[in-house]
């Protein structure tokens, strides 16, 4: 009898790559209908045409420097969809299609194929077409949510991501699937909350202060300002927002690998993306914005490589310090003598 | 629990002349002899080896290499049994010394399960040992060895006082696992020195030695999360008394001596019933629904043991030692080691096959590991040939629990990569004179060897 010989482990998982490609693509399939039912025969033209071109070139790409074909894997599939959301359904066709070859070609091939780009194929193709041919790429509209069922439709959306945030929930079912990891999106979207909250709390103290309050209850009370909705928060909650989070910054080669990193990663994100937004509009901003972040994505994992295990962290060492100089008798810690 | 015992005489018996790391014994018996249950059959002068004895009554029938689990050949004596149980005579071990105890140890063939000569790790040369720790955080090799959980937590407690005395050391610690609520019970109702025994948790900065203090007492049992894997003894030292063992030493060199479950009984036996180390428990996997027990006698094919169970369905693969780290063999006639603990078993459709892509730098890797590595990278590097960045992202940290490989989407052998470099690592200074080499802060830092 013959037995199979193997190195260990034995048993794996049974997630692979293309699981995870096949994933994103079901995750947007709710998003591309709601599209295609709001802009009609154009959006189904745009999404096949892009994403036929990234298949083609990565096919082409593959076979003319001999490489193995992986357009199975879904990965040139799924980019090619993400980048078809990106295009106002207006667009003519070839536009999408220089988009999808340009996505896999420069943005995925030329840096070195799956996991080695530092940039994200569908934002570098983006920039690129929306700087090349900005009269065909700038959205009729840009949308801003008024009351909760523009959450649900959204008429204002220029961009097919935009017509129903609320349908990007697909993107939340893979992260409680751990097929995305939670990290990023979640420092992400608190960063981008956070801020404006605190701007308008900010703000809200800088006039106490101007006009000369002196009672300390009336800066304390700022601090429910916290529970209102700053101005700034309708537009920043837009389906290309939530798609930037959800689809985009957690794509895995752009972002750092390190826990720490990945955290941190998020709220970079989020400042940029906020900073973008606040001063033009949230829709190219959370494009630009995660496209910056990527510069710094491999900075950030540099620079948060964890230490060895029982090293002390900074705060930690902080805290030692700080607690040797103090008598034993008047701490309550545990004591590690032995 | 009632205890399986394998009833049936194998055709055969192999027993390797090398139970362990360290020197292969010299067989004391040759072809035709009759050699009796216990009997000892192999035995070396030097420090780091364990005797080896039969485990049956039979005749020799051949003294040749035989396939190991491990993977390669090794010299084993090849014994026909026969249905007789005719013994030596088990010397009686009554109130000994430390020294003799520690000699008794290496005479009655204790090993460890990760491979050491029980002794060389109470009494390492030239290092004193202060602390003997039991690692019970893999309890799947306890199931089947005790009658009851209380006689499991006796014994134990017996045996770290033995594993105490011969190591000459001032404490001791078993440490269980937190979600392990049985043997947990078991400990926490018997009595130590007319104590109580408090299990107490592993948690934040509370390590053993904040235990000793407060239970006032040289023995404590301890509980922590599981922890498994090929190289885990530093980590787990860490983990248990605080103390950082240094790149390239081991846990005794600051003073530990980590034993096993498998050993610490077979020292309890042999102090006991006075008879040497021949036969283990194993656990089974795959032969049936549940994970399957069974006393065997060292030295029984594999063969024989599923045989056992009435199985007759197709085999893809034998795993030996569990399917995270465990070793494929490439014939079902290996024999069980002292270093064994269990035998798994795939159909061959659950035989993976996968083709290794190019990382995808999903991070799961660094989620799943214990020890705050960055596998991906240490992968990349290994890869690479640049193994003296893989030592300054501390892949000597590596506890080899193979976590890493198992999650990755992109089925790269990340494991294997990993031991790649360690070990290029480790031959590369293999040879470098002590404190000679200016620019090179490198090498076991211990001052032993």
């Amino acid at each position: 009898m013959t037995y199979t010989i193997s190195a260990p482990p034995h048993k794996k998982t049974k997630l692979d790559f293309k699981t995870l490609n096949i994933s994103k693509i079901i995750a947007l399939i709710p998003l591309c209908l709601a599209a295609i039912y709001f802009f009609g025969i154009p959006a189904l033209g745009i999404i096949i045409a892009s994403v036929l071109a990234a298949v083609a070139t990565e096919f082409g790409i593959q076979t003319i420097y001999k490489q193995k074909v992986t357009i199975a894997d879904g990965h040139a599939a799924t980019l090619g969809l993400m980048l078809a959301l990106l295009i106002p359904p207006e667009a003519p066709l070839w536009i999408a299609v220089v988009g999808g070859f340009f996505a896999i070609a420069i943005g995925k091939h030329v840096f070195g194929g799956i996991g080695s780009y530092i940039f994200n194929p569908v934002l570098v193709s983006w920039v690129f077409i929306r700087n090349a041919w900005p009269s065909y790429m700038t959205p009729v509209s840009i949308p801003h949510i008024g009351q909760f069922s523009d959450l649900l439709f959204e008429n204002g959306a220029g961009l097919m991501v935009g017509v129903s945030p609320i349908l990007l929930i697909g993107g939340v079912y893979l992260i409680y699937k751990r097929y995305v990891d939670w990290k990023v999106p979640l420092a992400f979207l608190v960063t981008l909350v956070a801020i404006p909250q605190t701007l308008m709390f900010l703000s809200g103290v800088a006039t106490l202060i101007h006009e000369g309050v002196l009672n300390p209850l009336m800066y304390m009370s700022q601090l429910f300002i916290f529970l209102e909705i700053s101005p700034e928060l309708p537009y920043a909650m837009i389906g290309a927002v939530f798609f930037g989070i959800l689809f985009i910054a957690t794509d895995e080669p752009t972002s750092p690998v390190t826990k720490n990193g990945r955290i941190i990663y998020g709220i970079v994100c989020g400042v940029l993306v906020f900073v973008y937004g606040y001063f033009g509009n949230y829709v190219d901003g959370v494009l630009y914005g995660i496209f910056l972040a990527n510069c710094v994505g491999s900075y950030i994992e540099l620079n948060t490589m964890p230490s060895s295990f029982g090293t002390m962290s900074l705060p930690e060492k902080i805290y030692r310090n700080i607690m040797d100089k103090i008598p034993s008798s008047l701490k309550f810690e545990v004591i590690n003598n032995e | 629990m009632e205890i399986k015992k394998l009833d049936t005489l194998p055709e055969k018996i192999i027993i390797p002349l090398r139970q362990h790391r360290g020197a292969v014994c010299e067989p004391l018996v040759k072809k035709g002899d009759r050699v009796l249950v216990g009997q000892k059959i192999g035995e070396s002068d030097e420090y780091y080896s364990s005797s080896v004895h039969s485990s049956v009554c039979g005749e020799v029938l051949a003294i040749e290499e035989a396939a190991h689990p491990d993977g390669n050949k090794v010299m084993s004596v090849v014994i026909q049994p026969e249905e007789s149980n005719e013994s030596v005579e088990f010397p009686k071990c009554g109130d000994i010394t430390s020294d003799q105890l520690a000699d008794f140890i290496k005479e009655s063939g204790i090993v460890e399960h990760y491979g050491m000569p029980t002794h060389t790790v109470l009494r390492p040369k030239g290092k004193k040992i202060d602390t003997v720790l039991i690692n019970a955080t893999s309890s799947e090799w306890i199931g089947g060895t005790f009658k009851t959980p209380a006689d499991y937590a006796s014994q134990m407690i017996d045996a770290l006082k033995m594993l105490i005395k011969a190591a000459g050391a001032k404490n001791g610690a078993i440490v269980l696992r937190t979600d392990d609520q049985a043997s947990i019970d078991a400990f926490e109702s018997i009595e130590i020195d007319g104590k109580n025994l408090q299990v107490a948790p592993l948690v934040g900065s509370r390590k053993m030695g904040y235990y000793l203090n407060e239970q006032d007492s040289n023995i404590v049992v301890l509980s922590q999360e599981r922890i498994f894997g090929k190289k885990i003894l530093n980590f787990f030292t860490y983990n248990v008394t605080g103390r950082k063992v240094k790149i390239g030493c081991d846990p005794t060199s600051v003073g530990v001596a980590v034993c096993g479950i498998k050993s610490a009984k077979a020292l309890y036996d042999a102090v006991n019933e006075g008879r040497p180390f021949y036969d283990t428990v194993v656990s089974i996997e795959g032969v049936s629904d549940k994970m399957e027990y069974i006393l065997v006698k060292i030295g029984t094919p594999f063969k024989d043991v599923i045989d056992s169970y009435g199985y007759t369905g197709e085999i893809g693969k034998i795993i030996a030692n569990g399917v995270r780290t465990g070793v494929a063999q490439y014939t079902d006639q290996v024999p069980v080691t002292k270093g064994t603990t269990r035998i798994s078993i795939q159909k061959p459709e659950e035989v993976i096959r996968d083709e290794s892509i190019e990382c995808i730098h999903c991070a799961r890797c660094v989620d799943v590991c214990p020890v705050a590595l960055i596998p991906s990278r240490l992968a990349v590097m290994a890869d690479q040939g640049r193994f003296d960045e893989c030592r300054q992202i501390n892949i000597d940290n590596c506890i080899e629990c193979g976590d890493c490989a198992a999650v990755c989407p992109s089925k790269i052998h990340i494991l294997q990569l990993i031991r790649y470099a360690k070990d290029a690592i480790e031959m590369a200074y293999e040879n470098l004179p002590e404190k000679e080499s200016s620019n090179l802060k490198l090498g076991c830092g211990c001052g032993g060897e």
